[in-house]
């Protein structure tokens, strides 16, 4: 029994490669605007192109393509789903007829939409994970600080969620050793947990959850009494050890996203329109 | 035939990750009903992941353990039975404690294996009292109003209360107070003596496996690399220093006086022993 191998979030993958390198708030923007063009893309030169990005970018982080899939694994229902709902109950009412269950007429056209929108679904995600592969979570959460320190001017606590989101992070591979830990403990004292039908399972799991929050609790104050005996006081003042800096590659970085987002996002008759 | 048997067992950690960790390396172990083992290493060096192994909390990545003849690396092995018999107590138990009663708590296992209410009380009231605590007066109380001390004899009592052939505990007097700590090892001592229960015991103190085991197996990086009576293993002072182990204070103390010149015999583990050949050395005998 190992949590750690099926919990994925927030999952880092340490390799020394270009994207590892980009200041996080650069990775950020570039994928704030990735999603705004899969979520415009339409038509099949926009997808191709796209995919030809993501694979791009996969291969100069380094980060095996075998490990973005697995990513995908805790959404394949969601995607079957999706797909399946959108072929059947489109609302297309015209184009090509390919067969009918029932009285429901299936188009190619409502097949296509289906295809894409999962595809859209694969994408984001992936995108999504490659930020998280790329990006140890202090970095990650120090971008956010910094790209939320703007808005401190009208009551954004941008520090402290950012330390909240630090600590959160810090703590999912904890808490899950810890599960494991009492799960063990109570499975060498003759408890069960994959047998029985759901409410039994359920009920296995109280002696678990009661232990976890005594231990998740007493953790939270000894965490608060060592921040306030290293004189902790939030925000203001604080100085920190790595500094975030622009680098002229992050400029480049930010440039390519853009160029790629834009012409991922303008469909491909536009595009004729526009240059012919 | 041995009771516990591990035949080249590894354990990989996370494999086929890049967070893949080799903690247990092609040990071959054997454990005798009766016997009380003391295993010791450094940190990290792979007796928390070993144990786990004997009571099926653990499939080997590759090897196999046996326990009471019944292959552990079979899926189809019976887990439950082997829990049954090899009773584990985890590192700082009380942490683990869930009960509103004490009761409750070390009901939890006899509960789980489908006893008859009044068999659950006395094996509970049993267990209770094997590790020093009234069952009527710490009964109904909560486990979190307890001493440290308390909670943990209250886990360990959980443990028992399964009524184990096979004792394996990890580290079960850290952290605590001096007579905490010889009140603790002192229950299973008894436990061993007078039931005839096999203990394995997961120490960082070489006077506590010194004083309690008559054989030591000694760890390092995943790898057995000594195995034999606790009296030949601490001769072997040398080896154990490199690893980041040492020996029990007596032998140390011995092995100074033999550095000075005065002739005393090297395998010595307790206190007694030690008075006994250092006055035999200057023939005060």
């Amino acid at each position: 029994m190992e949590l750690t191998r099926y919990v994925t979030i927030g999952q880092y993958i340490p390799r020394d490669s270009a994207v590892h390198r980009l200041d996080p708030r650069t990775k950020i923007a570039a994928v704030t605007m990735l999603m705004v063009a899969i979520f415009i893309v339409r038509d099949f030169a926009g997808y191709a192109l796209l995919t030809a990005f993501l694979l791009g970018v996969i291969v100069a982080s380094q980060i095996p393509i075998g490990y973005v899939l697995r990513g995908l694994r805790p959404i394949l229902f969601l995607l079957l789903l999706t797909v399946i709902l959108n072929t059947f109950f489109s609302g297309v009412r015209e184009g090509t007829p390919l067969f009918h269950i029932r009285g429901i007429v299936v188009y190619r056209e409502a097949v296509m939409r289906a295809i894409f929108i999962g595809y859209r679904l694969i994408t984001l995600v992936a995108v999504t994970s490659l930020l998280t592969f790329t990006t140890s979570p202090v970095e990650l959460t120090d971008g956010i600080e910094r790209i939320l320190r703007p808005f401190r001017r009208i009551g954004v606590p941008a520090h402290e969620l950012a330390m909240m989101m630090t600590i959160a992070l810090r703590f999912i591979p904890t808490l899950l050793e810890e599960t494991e830990k009492i799960m063990k403990a109570q499975m060498a004292r003759g408890a069960e947990f994959d047998r029985g039908g759901a409410l039994r399972r359920a009920r296995a799991l109280v002696p678990v959850l009661v232990p976890l929050f005594v231990s998740a609790f007493r953790r939270a104050d000894e965490l608060a009494l060592a921040m306030e005996a290293r004189c902790y006081r939030g925000g203001e003042h604080r100085t920190r050890m790595k500094e975030l800096r622009f680098a002229p590659r992050d400029g480049i970085a930010l440039a390519v996203a853009l160029a790629a987002a834009v012409a991922i996002a303008i469909p491909y008759g536009l595009w004729q329109r526009l240059v012919l | 035939m041995a009771f516990i048997e591990c035949e080249t067992l590894t354990h990989i950690y996370l494999k086929g990750t890049p967070m893949e960790t080799v903690a247990v390396r092609d040990v071959t172990l054997r454990i005798d009903q009766g016997e009380f083992v003391a295993i010791i290493g450094p940190t990290g060096s792979g007796k928390s992941t070993l144990v786990q192994h004997f009571n099926a909390l653990l499939r080997p990545t590759s090897g196999t353990v046996r326990v009471g003849g019944v292959d552990l690396s079979d899926p189809k092995a019976d887990r439950k039975a082997v829990r049954r018999q090899v009773g584990l107590l985890f590192q700082y138990p009380e942490h683990q404690l869930f009960g509103e009663t004490v009761f409750e708590d070390v009901s939890f296992g006899p509960r789980n294996l489908g006893l008859p209410p009044d068999e659950v009380k006395t094996r509970v009231e049993e267990a209770l009292r094997s590790v020093g605590l009234d069952p009527a007066e710490f009964g109904p109380r909560s486990p979190f109003s307890l001493s440290g001390g308390e909670m943990r004899r209250v886990a360990a009592a959980g443990v028992l209360a399964m009524s184990p052939t096979v004792l394996v505990l990890d580290e079960p007097a850290a952290g605590l107070d001096p007579r905490g700590k010889t009140e603790m090892l002192g229950h299973f001592r008894a436990l061993h003596a007078q039931r005839g229960i096999t203990v394995v015991l997961i120490t960082h103190s070489m006077d506590e496996a010194a004083a309690l085991a008559k054989r030591v197996v000694v760890l390092d990086r995943g790898r057995v690399v000594m195995d034999g009576p606790a009296r030949e293993v601490f001769t072997r002072a040398d080896e154990l220093t490199a690893i980041g182990l040492g020996v029990p204070a007596v032998t140390d103390l011995v092995r100074r006086l033999r550095a000075r010149g005065l002739p005393v015999r090297e395998n010595v583990l307790t206190v007694d022993e030690a008075r006994e050949a250092i006055r035999e050395a200057l023939g005060w005998s």
